[in-house]
């Protein structure tokens, strides 16, 4: 019943944020503020849900089915977005956990935590200026803005839009590594004579795991937050395509089909990667 | 204790007070008129005339180079400042100081307010970004508003979305205080809720306030720039038809970031870089400041750990 209950709160929250133009707009010199307008626009999204279709939206000049659309749009966003943050977690075990104790990967943190006082969307903007300043001096093609090139490339949006997940999950994990580090069972199971490896998976990272579930959560909302701009800058055909209209044109349907495939999309990565941790557990710790 | 020298504090505080410094002078400053447009001119280049148009590189007459349309693009930083610093000190300011009031309000509270909770926690897990976006984009493109209305609706607005994250943080902070054994000393003496906030609650949180406003500078300037990269700018965005174009009224960093994202593709890639340039420097002495302060304060309670 609660799930219930959240998806409901969550469906009214995405329409309150996407009724955002028709509540506060201008009329001449004057703002006008009503939300009403949501309920009408709100009603007939319902109504055209109940015919079984989702509405259209504009593409360029073209009028186009939501319904047809919506899923090859959400399995490429969800590509980007299972990917990156896959990445993110992977990095921040092996790294933040496993390899931590060696000196060269804990001064590669270091640099790594100068980077992360930049914004993000910044380090994204950033390497596009690189890639392109790359193509330039060697011909060599690391990023395809067109989307129905043929050489189209993924591995450039992943690596970009990983590059905020990993740098915060990372951090998450390496200091827990510090404070757990210190606890007196290291201690003990050092002392017994118990191998490195066997301390790291059986004790540290078993302590580790309940705030890497925690903030799990937190690196998806980051790396969606994120995966607004990569889709946008990069010209990847994603969800945010029917969010942000590139020729000004606002379309509520789309709009709020596009947000709630997003959140949709996190719930089912949130899910997949703990069910990958809980497999990979049973393989590896728990033998 | 043998103190250390806070390179980042020094640093940080120099560059921050600098930035205020251009807000305050950059549009006396600015070499030239904000109308003023490099024109089309004729030049000698070994003994050959030739036809010399805008966009020109950085050279003596410019400093920073001209956009495509001939502007001097130093001037259009200078201009663009007091709105991006003013703007970025003012959201931050009403953001922590209503943040604060509400979070202490609440975390005082003897019970757990169920209703905040859910705010707080459906709000962490959206990027401030999104409802802000859909907010301004009924009335920020091509408005008939006076830029200066359209600025007071940007504090307004990205202020009171701002706040459920400021406040949660306070309240983390007031609950915790408020087990401690002094306050139940001043309870049990009679203090009164007021008393409590002002004299036990408050002082405590005067540095994590005061780093709190810093950061939230920085969360305030991402989120001018993603807005930016998305077309909406602080102040309005003019929208041309036939080319398809956007441009800043104000000038502010962030806009001009983003009105010039697409000349990242072209030849004249320093029209882009510009402001790129301006916009990380501001950032980054508003998060060395923060790490200043921050290590300021940790030597200031640093306690040395036993083991």
């Amino acid at each position: 019943m609660t799930y219930v209950k959240q998806l409901l709160g969550m469906f009214f929250l995405v329409i309150a944020v996407c009724g955002g133009p028709f509540m506060l707009y201008t009329q001449k010199e004057e703002i006008v503020f009503e939300p009403g307008n949501i309920i009408v626009h709100t009603v007939y999204l319902i109504q055209q849900i109940a015919e079984g279709s989702l509405g259209t939206y504009y593409s360029g000049q073209t009028e186009r089915s939501i319904a047809e659309d919506i899923l090859p749009f959400a399995i490429s966003s969800f590509e980007l977005l299972f990917a990156s943050v896959s990445v993110a977690v992977v990095a921040s075990i092996i790294f933040g956990l496993l390899l931590q104790r060696f000196r060269i990967v804990r001064q590669f943190q270091k640099v790594l935590n100068l980077l992360a006082t930049i914004p993000d969307f910044i380090l994204i903007v950033v390497s596009i200026v690189g890639a392109v300043g790359f193509y330039k001096l060697t011909n060599i093609r690391i990023i395809t803005l067109s989307p129905v090139s043929d050489s189209e490339s993924t591995w450039f949006p992943i690596t970009l839009l990983s590059i905020g997940p990993t740098i915060f999950l990372m951090k998450v994990v390496s200091l827990k590594y510090a404070q757990i580090g210190g606890e007196d069972y290291i201690k003990t199971a050092l002392a017994k004579g118990m191998g490195i490896w066997h301390v790291l998976i059986h004790h540290v990272y078993k302590n580790i795991k309940p705030f890497l579930i925690a903030d799990l959560k937190k690196t998806i909302a980051i790396t969606v937050a994120n995966l607004f701009i990569v889709e946008y800058l990069l010209n990847v055909v994603g969800l945010t395509r029917f969010i942000f209209s590139k020729d000004g044109g606002y379309e509520f349907n789309a709009a709020v089909m596009g947000l709630l495939g997003i959140i949709l999309l996190s719930i089912l990565v949130y899910l997949l990667i703990r069910l990958i941790l809980y497999v990979i557990e049973r393989a590896v710790v728990y033998k | 204790m043998k103190k250390r020298f806070n390179l980042s504090l020094w640093l940080g505080s120099i560059f921050v007070f600098l930035l205020i410094v251009i807000a305050v002078a950059g549009p006396y400053l600015a070499p030239y008129d904000l109308e003023y447009q490099a024109k089309l001119r004729h030049e000698e280049i070994n003994g050959k005339q030739s036809m010399v148009s805008p966009p020109f590189p950085p050279s003596e007459d410019h400093l920073l180079g001209t956009d495509k349309w001939g502007y001097d693009l130093l001037t259009l930083l200078l201009h663009g400042a007091p709105y991006t610093v003013f703007i970025t000190l003012a959201v931050a300011f009403i953001r922590v100081l209503l943040g604060t009031w509400i979070g202490l309000y609440i975390g005082i509270q003897d019970k757990e307010q169920r209703w905040w909770m859910a705010i707080e926690n459906a709000w962490s897990y959206m990027p401030v970004f999104i409802p802000v976006y859909f907010l301004l984009k009924g009335i920020n493109i091509n408005s008939e508003l006076p830029t200066f209305t359209l600025v007071l609706l940007f504090i307004g607005l990205v202020s009171v979305l701002g706040i459920p994250s400021v406040a949660s943080s306070v309240r983390q902070k007031a609950e915790q205080i408020k087990e401690s054994q002094y306050v139940l000393a001043a309870i049990a003496l009679g203090a009164g809720r007021n008393q409590i906030v002002f004299r036990h609650i408050l002082p405590h949180l005067k540095e994590q306030l005061i780093i709190m406003m810093v950061t939230e500078m920085i969360a305030v300037m991402t989120l001018m720039g993603l807005l930016g990269i998305f077309d909406l700018f602080v102040g309005g965005t003019k929208m041309t038809f036939d080319p398809l174009l956007y441009h800043s009224i104000t000038h502010e960093w962030a806009g001009l970031l983003g009105s010039y994202r697409g000349f990242i593709y072209s030849n004249y890639t320093w029209i882009f870089l510009v402001p790129l340039g301006a916009f990380m420097i501001a950032i980054g002495s508003f998060s060395l400041l923060a790490k200043g302060l921050r290590d300021k304060f940790e030597q200031t309670y640093n306690r040395t750990p036993f083991i």
